[in-house]
């Protein structure tokens, strides 16, 4: 039955079948051959989503959708500028700035891409930056986005695994800034190598009248993120709280935003989650059926059979978390590989929180990679630079990541607690 | 007839919209109006429940309207690199694990909905099967937009939901 639900699910994939089709027809299928009552699939499809902490997923989509366009994203880069464009190269050292000011405003990777992106790229085109390795730049440091909290793939693992968003987004600060360090370090590299101009020189004066320009901005981190860790918001909580910020800022203060484009806004915010839940939903039939089959455990066992090298293991698992990521979205990935690595996780003695950053970290370096790579499509659009291109100029930017990567991975004191 | 069935088709979005954009203020309403009635007054209990069923709603109506608008997250490399006829055939086979598929997930759907017609949610009493009716409803709808493609694809059309490629996560 096993071999029957692998062969499926590959076989639907490469048809080109939704992701939550593929999973749900494949299940459903190998649930029929071995006699179980299909009455499970409806049962577990709503258990999977009918959770409170889920409800954070739109929530946050739509808040980092609206925070993401106009007025703010240009006065967070005004900011980033003032404090870094000193530096030679300074605009791609600036670019990684503010995706890590974005991270800590949206939870996904495409809307930090496409804020920085948008905003930046024509300034970066006209200072003479080479714009496809420009644009990789920006990708990659989209990736922090779901990194540094909020991130919707830290609460959907969260809510897999019975871990507490909370402790998760704790744990993500670390690695996040850490992506961020790594990625700067290769900018300025390349900024003396290829003779890139300096930007905005280093002045108290502006650094003030920037970060006052930008507080509306600055202050909605403040808000969702102490919220959560004082007590006084659920990250769900939070989350409302975050649009209702943002609607209030772009409507009333910086009055960038119509009503017009809020109803779009939130249209989009609202198919773009249920794409995510649905798969959650379908999935929940699989790790379900998964589960009664106890092929996690089987996993686990195989795997621990084989060697006893926690180590290489967590080597193995590492690459198979960023190969999933090559070929598949974020979301599908997370939820998929989630309930079959946990047991393994647990036998080489890796925490759940440990492991929730490991896995989003492996998926979140997964978007810059083709061909499934949101991140480097996004920036493509958002600059008019062909993705083959872009593709080719991420290479140092990945090579980088992948550093952070295994240290994320191999040094637990600093990376998770 | 094919001009019928695309007015029929994008009738579906056209109605779906406003749905799940309803269902988003509404969700962004009720959590506001926990967070405000604790924070000042007592807290309401009725609000996470409702919450999740709406979330239940958004998803499964959201999900039917990013299938309208071909916005599912799909992996069309392998697909996409075949010769013409072949993909024709391919993406025929899909349509029909696709209609079979959310076919069976329409009947069993309803099935489940009528087992539970008996339930009442723990906290506002509403009867259960009110929230489950969602799936029969999603899933018979993206049922008939799989017919639809058939339909398309046997007589040549090339208005194909074929946009699937639109990676959101």
């Amino acid at each position: 039955m096993s071999l029957v639900l692998v062969l499926l699910f590959v076989l639907f994939l490469l048809m080109g079948l939704p992701v939550a089709i593929v999973i749900g027809a494949s299940t459903m299928a190998a649930l029929n051959l071995g006699d179980v009552p299909l009455m499970v699939v409806p049962q577990q499809m709503f258990a999977g989503i009918n959770s409170f902490a889920l409800v954070a997923v739109p929530m946050f989509v739509l808040a980092g959708d609206i925070l993401a366009q106009g007025e703010i994203s240009k006065r967070l880069i005004a900011f980033a500028d003032s404090l870094l464009g000193f530096i030679k190269g300074g605009l791609s050292v600036v670019s990684v700035l503010a995706g890590v000011f974005f991270a800590a405003i949206s939870g996904s990777g495409a809307a930090t891409t496409a804020a920085v992106g948008a905003s930046l790229v024509p300034e970066l085109k006209r200072k003479g930056y080479d714009p496809a390795s420009a644009a990789s730049l920006i990708a990659a440091a989209g990736t922090i986005g779901v990194v540094i909290p909020p991130s919707v793939p830290m609460i959907i693992y969260a809510v897999i695994a019975q871990e507490s968003v909370k402790s998760l987004f704790l744990a993500g600060f670390i690695p996040g800034v850490a992506m961020g360090l790594g990625l700067m370090i290769v900018a300025v590299i390349q900024g003396y190598r290829r003779a890139y101009p300096r930007g905005t020189s280093l002045s108290l004066k502006t650094i003030v009248r920037t970060f006052f320009a930008a507080s509306w901005g600055l202050m909605a981190p403040l808000i969702i993120l102490g919220g959560i860790f004082s007590g006084v918001f659920t990250p769900s909580e939070a989350a409302v709280v975050a649009v209702n910020y943002a609607i209030l800022v772009s409507l009333f203060i910086y009055r960038d935003l119509t009503l017009r484009g809020l109803y779009r806004i939130i249209l989009r915010a609202g198919v773009t989650t249920a794409v995510i839940l649905f798969v959650i939903a379908a999935s929940s039939v699989l790790s379900w059926t998964l589960a009664s089959w106890q092929v996690p455990n089987a996993i686990a066992a195989l795997a621990l059979s084989l060697t006893d090298n926690v180590f290489l293991l967590l080597l193995v698992v590492m690459a198979l978390i960023l190969i999933t990521g090559v070929f598949l979205e974020t979301a599908s990935a997370l939820i998929i590989l989630t309930p079959m690595l946990l047991p393994l996780a647990a036998q080489l003695g890796i925490g759940t929180v440990h492991f929730g950053i490991i896995i989003v970290v492996g998926l979140a370096i997964g978007m810059v990679t083709p061909p499934v790579a949101i991140n480097l499509f996004v920036a493509s659009s958002t600059t008019d630079q062909p993705v083959e291109r872009i593709a080719r100029a991420v290479v140092p930017y990945l090579a980088v990541l992948i550093v952070v990567y295994l240290m994320i991975a191999y040094i637990p004191v600093i990376f998770a607690n | 007839m094919l001009k019928v069935l695309g007015w029929v088709d994008r009738i579906v979005g056209a109605v779906l919209g406003p749905v799940v954009v309803a269902g988003m203020v509404a969700l962004t309403f009720v959590i506001s109006l926990q967070i405000v009635s604790r924070v000042f007054f007592t807290s309401v209990t009725w609000t996470e429940e409702v919450a999740r069923f709406l979330l239940i709603w958004i998803t499964f109506l959201g999900a039917t309207l990013a299938f309208q608008q071909g916005r599912h997250i799909a992996v069309q490399l392998a697909r996409d690199s075949l010769p013409a006829n072949l993909r024709r055939i391919v993406i025929g086979a899909g349509i029909l694990v696709s209609i079979a598929f959310l076919a069976t997930l329409t009947w069993i759907g309803w099935r489940y909905m009528d087992l539970q017609s008996f339930q009442r949610s723990p906290s506002l009493r509403i009867p259960m099967n009110n929230i489950y009716l969602v799936m029969p409803v999603a899933s018979g709808l993206m049922a008939a937009m799989s017919c639809i493609d058939l339909v398309r694809l046997l007589t040549g059309d090339t208005t194909i939901r074929d946009r699937m490629r639109d990676v959101v996560e």
